[in-house]
């Protein structure tokens, strides 16, 4: 097996052991968002909004909530990683593995991934169930598309991590970066051109489009998702400079695994 | 295989404060030929690097692993520029920096090893020998299967050395190895890194303000002190430098201040305790004429001698000429 392929693996287990091994702690985790999704079912319509469709559905809240956790844990694999793994010691032995750290952190992001898709699709799921309510789910056309969408809340992952690295005990700050993503996500890229080039709120726009709306991916027209995915790869670019720049100096400063 | 030349660092100035010129123009190097022919059962292969807290140890060693970029200097580790080829160069070095935190808590022992192991390249299903072999050595099997959380701060220490000893890199670079460890557990420690030395050939370069780790473990020390080099040498070599004989005479009862004031008088007596029921006097002979000075002053008053003993030499007492001496390259 490819030597990327298996570090993926390596970090698939490790995250998968966690996730049992702390099962109590992880469902709560998923009860407690559960909650916070009737909450946002029974009392505030407004997020309705969220994707940007026309008609304010509950299809589009629940289609938005389950985006903006998505982006959400994808945000915080890269940078709530970088942060604990430096705050318990391990982050200078991920430094000098032979795969670099680029590439280490791509695969804790792909295995990441899958551990989040099986916990989407739960609380899509559960989501689903309680609004009686029902999405298109096409695979097919869903799949580049978030894709697309977390490559943006990577690179703001990698962007707030990096400058972590660098001021250190930050934590009131880029928890706002939550918010930042449910603003994100109900931007209404469809409508206001400029809100495209926003990370992660031109896919939202798309991926709402084809669970609520009922399209196609060959609907959306190849320019809209190649420009997407452009602007995702983007922001990607941007976020993992922004955290080299920070680890150039973190490394200057001699304070790359301190916390 | 390593060569570190003319290394300097200085930490930029934070919050108001000056920078800090940690390392000073060190230069050094741990030859292959060191590595594959002074191996022996006393320790040979292991290269401590020593100093006072703030000498630059850390940080030397942190250069080493790429983690902090030095402001001038070259480090080359096998023929490979660290600074050029970062990841060819880093394939050769395992590292434990801060001990047991090298470690991923929540995971097992094997867990670990497994973890680490592909990280550093390597299919975990196919080192499994070797990670039975190190759990093994360790004494680690029966906690293969406990979280990491959950062993002693010993084990854990342990595990953190066999998970850099997984990768099979040559050099393995230790940071504190017995920093917080019980009298128990710092020797199985030593007892352990010179057993990898002998009989899988690698080259471990420590640091330690242990002197007891370095006089039972490193064949060569390299002392810095204010980011400076102040002393290269092999271990024994440094003992003998400043060996000098140095013998306790103890007496029965006190001493007459007469007697006070005139050994006090002698540069190379210490009083070095003192009860109703005893002193003891420490006397650095280097001539014989000294000895029998003491003796005529104790004399004097006819104060019984219950023993004349020669101290032994150790390392930190060699530490200290060097570093409060500033003794250059021994």
């Amino acid at each position: 097996m490819p030597k990327k392929l298996l570090l993926i693996q390596a970090f698939f287990k490790k995250e998968f052991i966690i996730y049992r091994r702390y099962l109590l702690n992880s469902l709560g985790g998923m009860i407690t968002l559960y909650v916070v999704f009737l909450l946002l079912l029974g009392g505030f319509q407004g997020l309705r909004t969220l994707t940007g469709v026309e008609g304010d559905t509950v299809e589009g809240l629940v289609v938005g909530y389950v985006l903006w956790f998505f982006m959400l844990s994808t945000y915080q694999d890269v940078s709530y990683a970088l942060r604990n793994e430096a705050k318990e010691g391990t982050l200078e032995q991920l430094y000098m593995s032979v795969h670099g750290i680029g590439w280490v952190m791509g695969a804790k992001v792909v295995a990441a991934f899958f551990i989040n898709l099986m916990l989407v699709a739960v609380l899509l799921m559960a989501a689903l169930v309680t609004t009686g309510v029902t999405v298109n789910v096409d695979l097919f056309s869903l799949f580049p598309l978030v894709v697309g969408t977390l490559l943006g809340s990577v690179g703001i992952g990698f962007a707030i991590g990096g400058i972590t690295l660098v001021l250190k005990r930050i934590d009131s700050y880029t928890q706002m970066v939550q918010f930042l993503l449910i603003a994100l996500v109900a931007a209404p890229a469809g409508r206001v051109m400029w809100m495209r080039f926003l990370p992660c709120s031109y896919g939202s726009n798309l991926i709402a489009q084809v669970m609520v709306g009922g399209q196609h991916i060959t609907q959306l027209g190849l320019g809209n998702v190649t420009a997407m995915l452009f602007i995702g790869i983007g922001h990607l670019g941007l976020g993992y400079g922004v955290y080299k720049l920070c680890e150039r100096k973190a490394m200057v400063q001699g304070t790359l695994g301190h916390y | 295989m390593i060569r570190v030349e003319s290394l300097v660092k200085t930490y930029p100035s934070r919050k108001g404060k000056p920078p800090i010129k940690a390392v000073d123009d060190i230069s050094f190097s741990v030859a292959a030929g060191e590595l594959l022919g002074l191996l022996g059962p006393n320790g040979a292969g292991i290269v401590g690097i020593i100093g006072p807290n703030g000498a630059g140890k850390t940080t030397t060693v942190k250069m080493l692993c790429g983690l902090i970029r030095p402001n001038s200097g070259q480090i080359v580790i096998d023929g490979k520029d660290l600074t050029q080829r970062r990841i060819a160069a880093l394939s050769k070095v395992s590292a434990v920096l801060e001990g047991n935190r090298n470690i991923y808590w929540r995971l097992t022992a094997r867990e670990n090893l497994e973890f680490f192991a592909a990280l550093k390249g390597l299919n975990p299903a196919h080192v499994r020998g070797d990670i039975d072999h190190y759990l093994e050595l360790f004494n680690l099997t029966e906690k293969a299967n406990v979280e990491a959380r959950k062993l002693s701060r010993g084990m854990q220490q342990k595990l953190a050395i066999a998970v850099a000893l997984i990768s099979q890199s040559r050099v393995v670079l230790l940071d504190e190895p017995t920093l917080g460890l019980d009298v128990q557990a710092s020797y199985e420690i030593r007892q352990l890194l010179k057993e990898i030395v002998h009989d899988q050939g690698r080259t471990v370069i420590l640091t330690t303000h242990d002197m007891n780790v370095v006089q039972d473990t490193c064949q060569r020390v390299i002392i810095v002190n204010e980011g400076r080099i102040v002393a290269d040498d092999s271990v024994h070599d440094l003992l003998d430098l400043f060996r000098v004989r140095v013998y306790k005479i103890t007496i029965q009862g006190v001493l007459t201040p007469c007697q006070r004031a005139s050994l006090l008088d002698m540069e190379q007596v210490i009083i070095k305790e003192e009860s109703p029921e005893r002193t003891s006097i420490s006397v650095r002979l280097e001539e014989s004429q000294v000895l029998y000075g003491v003796i005529g002053i104790l004399g004097s008053n006819n104060s019984l001698i219950e023993s004349i003993d020669q101290e032994q030499n150790n390392f930190e007492r060699v530490f200290l000429e060097i570093v409060e001496g500033g003794t250059q390259g021994a």
